[in-house]
């Protein structure tokens, strides 16, 4: 399965888990002092303070001494602590002696098997936690994890923590052991440990914020919306104490729509929220065709509706996708074929 | 594979049901956004009557994004997902406008005639006389829907015919086909698609006519075969 839609995370390249080591230690703390002795410098000169000199202010101080017209932003003069500009590796792993320190050096991936050792060593923890009470007769906790709250570390993330490269089954196997641990009645004991792996996702409706209402010259509360569907973009003002009136392009829907499934797309948010007599809309559509046009009102209409809503009713119109911005785009045509999909004609010779 | 793509992104393994709904190969959107719920009724239950499983896909439903729903689906009452589905698979050439037009003729006539028998029915029979159209169309459905279909096994230079039970879209789908393509065929020239398909869709309701037939004849060969069964190996 190919994903056409990545996030920054899954492109952004692991550069701590390239390869060994290219800068020694020592290579490190020099920059790191003379970093901070450029950072005094730099207060000196700008005439502030050395002690109370931030991040910021030496990103503006650079930016003044030296201005630069280039287009890329990481290509400008730039001063930034050591850390960040080399990126943290792993470092030699064996003494003067050629002896390696860790015991699994020469499994190559040192730092994975011992995380699965350590994370096994728990979970037989766990279990023999849970024979002893079970030879006391106590009772079992049987708390019942949040799962939907939190997710596991993906794997560039994981990488990162372990400063080595990981394959996609590797990852697999790590996280499979983890939902067994986290399986057990008795995980609560190793939830210190369960937790350097999980992380908090927060509730998908706080991402965004609702606009409170207008009011125009009468006195009637109005809210606009936009909205977007292939190539067509609407803007929609909803206005309150209406008869039900929906204006598209200073034409009635009736005459610009007149397909059935487009007019019910377009009442299908009031519909939904139960308020169909009780808005009126004006709106204005371009680019498209007829469905995309009905599809993009529709959205800048949920959205305009928002305002006008309790934040619970919001939340169910996003679960109804009412609110989502559809981005399915007419696939391009490759070369060697004759549409997106459809291929040339098959001639045996 | 895709739970592996779908595991190095970081997605909880509660959102992680074996796929039901399988996007052809890819699709626009991120692995980890949910079908939308359109149903209104859905959302006025409270928080009490909803059991375990209900009450926890609510929950990933707070933290995950939703897809947009397509613009066939709405929360009025007269959008049915299997009434789109059939619509669809009417369609040609795109000719969605054409294909809706001749379902709600269907429709239409199917009421027209249901009422016509209602009013000729005596007073005691009366009740018996479905005439709501959407509900005689899912039952007819129903009744069309195969149990069991037949599959090509080589086994040794020879192809078999093996009796192989059926997931319920294939069910859906194969029905639906039988439909379109009898009423397509076995009708005289001048009859409109909507009277035809009418008359068809009253008789699977009734159990008979040629679709059920044609049913019957693929139960009776599967039964046929019976011998080769042992050849299915899933």
């Amino acid at each position: 399965l190919r994903l056409i839609c990545t996030t920054t995370a899954v492109q952004r390249k692991n550069a701590g888990a390239s390869g060994p080591e290219k800068y020694t230690e020592a290579f490190i703390k020099k920059q790191i002092e003379e970093f901070n002795l450029g950072k005094r410098h730099l207060a000196n000169m700008m005439g502030e303070d050395p002690e109370t000199f931030t991040q910021e202010d030496i990103d503006r101080a650079i930016a003044y001494l030296f201005p630069s017209g280039l287009f890329d932003k990481q290509a400008r003069p730039m001063m930034k602590h050591p850390t960040e500009v080399f990126p943290e590796q792993r470092k030699i792993q064996w003494g003067e002696d050629g002896r390696p320190f860790h015991f699994l050096f020469y499994t190559g991936k040192q730092s994975y098997y011992s995380l699965m050792h350590e994370t096994y060593e728990k979970f037989l923890n766990v279990q023999k936690h849970q024979d002893q009470l079970i030879a006391q007769d106590l009772p079992l906790q049987k708390e019942k994890r949040n799962l939907a709250g939190s997710r596991w570390l993906s794997k560039i993330e994981l990488e990162e923590m372990l400063l080595e490269k990981l394959s996609d089954d590797d990852y697999s196997r790590f996280i499979q052991l983890l939902e067994k641990l986290v399986a057990l009645p008795c995980a609560d004991i190793e939830e210190n440990y369960i937790r350097k792996f999980s992380k908090e996702v927060p509730v998908q409706l706080q991402k965004v914020v609702i606009e409170p209402l207008q009011y125009d010259e009468q006195g009637v509360a109005f809210s606009t919306g936009e909205g977007k569907r292939k190539t067509a973009r609407a803007t929609a003002v909803v206005y309150d104490n209406g008869t039900g009136k929906i204006t598209v392009n200073g034409t009635d829907i009736l005459h610009y729509f007149p397909v059935l499934q487009d007019r019910e797309q377009l009442l299908f948010p009031f519909q939904f929220l139960g308020r169909i007599g009780k808005h009126d809309m004006v709106c204005t559509v371009s680019g498209g065709g007829r469905s995309a046009q009905a599809g993009a009102i529709r959205l800048a209409s949920a959205k305009a509706l928002r305002s006008f809503v309790t934040e619970k009713e919001v939340e169910f119109m996003r679960q109804a996708g009412l609110l989502t911005v559809d981005p399915r785009v007419k696939e391009r045509k490759k070369p060697g074929q004759e549409g997106p999909r459809r291929k040339f004609t098959w001639k045996k010779r | 594979p895709c739970r592996d793509t779908a595991r190095a992104l970081g997605h909880s393994p509660a959102s992680l049901v074996p796929c039901r709904i399988m996007p052809v190969r890819w699709s626009r959107y991120n692995p980890s956004y949910l079908e939308p719920e359109v149903k209104k009724e859905s959302y006025e239950k409270p928080l009490e009557e909803l059991s375990e499983e209900e009450r926890e896909q609510m929950e990933l439903k707070t933290v995950r994004p939703i897809k947009a729903a397509p613009p066939t689906l709405s929360s009025s009452v007269f959008s049915d997902p299997m009434i789109s589905k059939f619509t669809n698979m009417m369609m040609k050439s795109g000719n969605k406008v054409l294909a809706r037009s001749l379902m709600s003729q269907t429709l239409e006539a199917i009421k027209r005639k249901q009422l016509e028998k209602y009013h000729k029915a005596p007073e005691n029979e009366k009740e018996t006389i479905e005439c709501n159209p959407y509900v005689i169309f899912h039952q007819a459905l129903k009744n069309c829907q195969p149990i069991i279909g037949l599959s090509n096994i080589t086994r040794g230079g020879k192809t078999y015919q093996v009796p192989v039970p059926l997931t319920d879209n294939r069910k859906r789908f194969l029905a639906m086909k039988w439909l379109i393509t009898e009423c397509r065929e076995n009708k005289h020239r001048r009859t409109m698609m909507p009277e035809k398909l009418s008359q068809e869709l009253l008789l699977a309701f009734n159990n008979e006519g040629p679709v059920i037939k044609k049913k019957h004849v693929l139960h009776k060969m599967a039964e046929a075969n019976r011998a080769y069964a042992h050849f299915r190996w899933w």
